[in-house]
């Protein structure tokens, strides 16, 4: 499983360069680009921290997106009993998620690490199920929205009026995509990581601390979707079945890239986005969104096993 | 030892074959909810026993549904013809997708499987109410039987015995034999000659028929369809469940998992009304910490302790 | 010493009860009388429509229950599939033997409850399912169910006169194009083939645009205002979610877009909803909001016991229905002194009762069900944080704010 390959990558950013290229000729709209891009990115942030656990500790974590919703949930109270801006609650949320991390880890993750990959499917569905219920517990169904003026900011430019706020997803993403390739490329424990993610049994043959490895990134990538939560709170309603529908778009972006590519998660995503963004734009046409959305993951996944057999 | 087995499959066969004589409606209702996931884990099983791993579990139970209401709104048949019917087209669909993506491995096949049953919901969705009753669906004039519990059991309880007979015959046919040979290693078995592509398109498509024959009898049985029902992403994580937590990669794990899962939902459901699935999760994490061969696992242990 | 110890204690227990029996309010006594009610209950909605019932039948027991017997409600989760709220009537009907079945919300689950409630033929009043074209037809020939929840087409309907009989008083609101934006589900598609149908036939304009509700993991409005923005709308229009509320204003604001009026049709309202700015001027169709307890006694002693009993408010109409849903049936039993299920249901057709949601409830032939309760819901709308009632006029709690403020003028 390779993290970085730069072959792929190379040809990745032909192929969507080009496509995106065309898109912003064919765009009569210039903001149905804009916001198709402040949505890739957060379908990309999202989908990043997922794809670091399922390409090195190898576990498809089914409850991604309700982590996400603990961390919206942060964000609400925080916001709501402090008085205080919700953004700041990134901070706390990104240390108590790094702790959650660890003891879900400790708890559950590693007793499962030696079992069949079902078997770890299974219990983050089952600790999915119980992180969603407990919220609907303790907050019940109902949705809960901050209200944060400058969420609506926007800007115009002539006939464009556009939002400034979703930028902060595509920041987010290019943050959270460098600190990742960063973290794998520069440090001990990153390359470690590399490794145990290419081949665990030969890390281990060769010193590699595999389970502190695992815990290191499952944590980080715990924080980072916590920390997350909070920047999705800002602009969306919170409620405790908001992650799932995100687990399943991520899980379809990773495995659309390909498991151990994570620079292809950006290029999907912006895809994905871009292409979502342009049906929903054209009248009486948006009801197909969804359609389009799994085709284009259908159809790349076809594509690319296709060329892999060729070659 | 083999009469002593023979006996005792008699036994269930009959116990739960004369189950409405003596058991009350809602006791029978509850079991057969747990019978059509009782064979919507069967099959994903037999389907992860050849070495494929299926998300769309609900895509096929929804086309089955779809196709069976449909027959029955615009020619009126004998509903059980209109439950062969969606069946059938659940197969044929699923023949297509198999010749496309059976290639496929891992979590690529699966993700196919969830965006297949994700379109088909869109699809249907959108076509035009005449057709789908589009986004609202369709309400039949009648269940099948009049809505008789204990004939609705006999249909149900026959389903479940197909599914238990296909795959026990596969377990022990020539084709499990290759299969197991796909799953161990491919490349001893395609230098045996054997197609794996073939036989892996041939077990897609039976679990798929299996899976649209439950999905029709369900729409039969309630008489109604409508997209976000028949396509809920329930029908494919449950019996997956299910069939985990009983031991997979046998008929009989996903049979216990399913009466235990079935079951459990349905007590607690009682005893705690508010968020009682809190509990139901956390069986399902329990069980995977201290029994990661599911039940069966712990069953063989014990059995051979002894 | 021990025997003549409880023998003694029964007769003061017996003596106790003689005499709270003489004092005024008699508690009920005897087999208790059941009903069945089948609700989501992980979902807002039946939760709090499972406590109203509860706190109906509380004080219905303290007044003497029905016919002298004390009501107990059984309630069921449907846990919004299809054949879990089917078993769930089995499970009323065979281990309960309820006298009645009550409750619902979504009409997915209820469609899937249609045989199961023929089989059966108990007095049936149901608080939820709007969708006409899956529900109404079908139970048109059954003369034991009770359908509360005005139709989709009527909800419609209403609007229209509403929106009439406000414009009569203010010239100033115009009514000549309108456009929708709704959700891509059932809820919302059907709502929009309500205005389709409806609005030309009034001489009005209508377009739309669908978008992914954020409660099915959507909450992108962007593309589908834009659109609405292009129309130049008289009337702005939503039809979705709670989850919608907020983030749909938020976008509006965003590309500029503020109509003349803009309304929103969610089935409830978060419950921060008023504290944003936004929310201010936002007009909405609901069956009941809590300022109704201004104008309507019943209104005020139900929003008093619910705060009271549970600590804590009642935030979807749902509560108030369940409430009705429970005395209507109890009071049309008393009215007819047995539980004679004809008689009953005769007495439920001759239902009037003055409900929580304002209006004296009364059942009417729809379309095609002969016994149709509430036939229209209220415009309403925020002020100052709080939903005001603008319609029905008998309602009115505050006139209608119009046009809608512009986003940089609050």
């Amino acid at each position: 499983m390779q993290i970085v390959s730069k072959l792929r990558e190379r040809r990745y950013q032909a192929i969507l360069g080009a496509i995106i290229m065309a898109v912003i000729i064919l765009a009569v709209k210039p903001e149905v680009l804009l916001e198709g891009i402040q949505r890739s990115s957060l379908y990309a942030v999202i989908a990043l921290p997922m794809a670091l656990i399922l390409g090195i500790v190898g576990i498809i974590n089914l409850a991604h997106g309700d982590f996400m919703m603990l961390g919206s949930y942060m964000a609400y109270w925080f916001a709501v009993k402090s008085g205080l801006d919700p953004l700041l609650a990134m901070i706390p949320a990104m240390l108590a998620f790094f702790l959650i991390g660890i003891l879900t880890f400790y708890a559950l993750i590693k007793p499962v690490l030696g079992s069949q990959e079902l078997n770890q499917l299974l219990l983050t569905f089952g600790l999915g199920l119980v992180l969603e219920e407990a919220a609907n517990l303790s907050f019940t169904s109902a949705p809960l929205k901050l209200s944060v003026p400058y969420v609506s900011a926007s800007l115009t430019i002539g006939d464009l009026t556009f939002g400034t706020f979703e930028f902060v997803y595509v920041l987010a993403a290019m943050l959270v995509f460098y600190i990742i390739s960063l973290f794998l490329k520069k440090t001990r424990i990153g390359r470690a990581a590399r490794a145990v993610g290419q081949n665990p049994k030969g890390a281990k043959l060769v010193g590699i601390d595999v389970n502190k490895t695992y815990l290191i990134i499952f944590s980080l990538s715990i924080a980072i979707i916590g920390t997350i939560g909070v920047l999705f709170a800002m602009r969306h309603s919170v409620f405790p079945v908001m992650g799932a529908p995100y687990t399943m778009k991520s899980f379809c972006l990773i495995a659309m890239a390909g498991i151990g590519n994570i620079t292809g998660i950006l290029w999907y995503s912006a895809l994905l986005g871009v292409s979502e963004s342009i049906i929903t734009a054209i009248p009486g046409a948006a009801g197909w969104a969804d359609l389009v959305f799994f085709a284009l993951i259908v159809g790349a996944i076809l594509i690319r096993s296709y060329q892999q057999r060729v070659k | 030892m083999k009469i002593w087995k023979a006996f005792v499959i008699a036994a269930l066969f009959l116990a739960a074959a004369s189950l409405p004589f003596y058991t009350g409606t809602y006791l029978l209702h509850t079991i057969y909810i747990i019978m059509m996931y009782m064979s919507l884990a069967i099959s994903w099983d037999m389907l992860l026993r050849a070495g494929q791993l299926s998300f769309g579990i609900a895509g096929l139970f929804g086309i089955g549904g779809y196709a069976a209401t449909m027959l029955q709104v615009f020619t009126n048949i004998n509903p059980l013809i209109c439950i062969l019917f969606g069946a059938i087209m659940a197969g044929l669909i699923s023949l297509l997708i198999g010749l496309a993506t059976l290639r496929l491995r891992g979590i690529y096949f699966a993700i196919i499987t969830l965006a297949m049953a994700e379109i088909f919901r869109v699809i249907i969705r959108n076509l035009p109410d005449t057709w789908t009753g589009g986004a609202m669906g369709i309400v039949l004039n009648n269940a099948i039987f009049n809505g008789d519990v204990k004939q609705t059991y006999w249909l149900v309880f026959g389903i479940l015995l197909i599914t238990i007979v296909l795959s026990e015959v596969f377990n022990k046919s020539r084709i499990h034999f290759a299969i197991t040979s796909i799953r161990n290693d491919e490349i001893v078995a395609m230098s045996s000659g054997i197609d794996i592509f073939k036989w892996l398109v041939v077990i897609f498509v039976i679990t798929s028929t299996l899976q649209g024959l439950v999905g029709a009898a369900y729409t039969e049985i309630y008489g109604s369809v409508n997209p976000d029902a028949n396509f809920s992403v329930h029908y494919s994580l449950l019996p997956l469940a299910m069939a985990l937590l009983g031991g997979i990669r046998s008929t009989w794990g996903p049979v216990i998992g399913a009466i235990v899962l079935g079951l459990a939902g349905e007590y607690l459901k009682l005893l705690m009304p508010y968020g009682y699935l809190i509990i139901y999760g956390l069986i399902i994490i329990l069980v995977i910490l201290f029994l990661p061969d599911g039940i069966m696992g712990l069953i063989k242990k014990l059995t051979q302790k002894k | 010493m021990m025997k003549k110890g409880i023998i003694l204690a029964c007769i003061f227990m017996f003596l106790g009860a003689g005499i709270a029996l003489a004092a005024a309010p008699k508690p009920a006594s005897g087999d208790p009388i059941k009903f069945g009610a089948v609700l989501p209950l992980a979902d807002i909605t039946g939760k709090q429509a499972s406590r109203a019932m509860q706190l109906a039948v509380k004080e219905i027991n303290a007044a003497g229950g029905v016919l002298g017997r004390p009501l107990v409600v059984v309630i069921a989760d449907d846990e919004m599939k299809g054949e879990k709220g089917a078993a769930a009537i089995d499970k009323l009907a065979t281990v309960d033997n309820v006298y009645a079945f009550i409750g619902g919300m979504s009409s997915g689950v209820h469609m899937a409850q249609l045989p199961v409630l023929k089989k059966y033929a108990k007095p049936t009043v149901w608080i939820g399912a709007a969708a006409s074209s899956v529900i109404e037809a079908p139970m048109a020939e059954q003369a034991w169910y009770f359908h509360l929840h005005p139709w989709d087409y009527q909800q419609v309907g209403g609007y229209i006169t509403g929106f009439k009989e406000l414009a009569a008083k203010n010239p100033l609101i115009k009514l000549q194009k309108w456009f929708i934006g709704y959700e891509e589900g059932a809820f919302g598609t059907t709502g929009y083939k309500g205005f389709q149908t409806l609005w030309p036939q009034q001489g009005w304009e209508v377009s739309g645009a669908s978008f992914k509700s954020a409660l099915m993991g959507g909450g992108e409005y962007r593309a589908a205002l834009r659109q609405a923005k292009d129309y130049k709308p008289d009337a702005y229009l939503w039809l979705g979610y709670d989850a919608d509320a907020l983030p749909m204003l938020e976008q509006a604001k965003e590309i500029g877009f503020a109509p003349p009026m803009l309304i929103g049709a969610p089935p409830g309202w978060p419950a921060d909803f008023g504290k944003s700015p936004l929310a201010e001027g936002v007009s909405l169709f609901g069956m009941w909001a809590p300022s109704l307890k201004e104008v309507s006694k019943v209104s005020k002693h139900f929003w008093d016991a619910y705060n009271k009993e549970f600590n804590e408010a009642p935030a979807t109409y749902f509560a108030p229905l369940g409430y009705t849903n429970v005395y209507v049936v109890a009071n049309a039993i008393n009215k007819v002194g047995s539980l004679d299920q004809d008689k009953v249901i005769a007495a439920l057709k001759d239902t009037k009762y003055d409900s929580p949601v304002g209006e004296t409830l009364t059942i009417t032939a729809s379309r095609a069900l002969k016994n149709q309760g509430f036939t229209k819901q209220k415009i309403l709308q925020w002020k100052k944080g709080v939903q005001q009632v603008l319609w029905p006029l008998d309602f009115k709690t505050a006139e209608p704010a119009y046009p809608f403020p512009a986003w940089d003028k609050r």
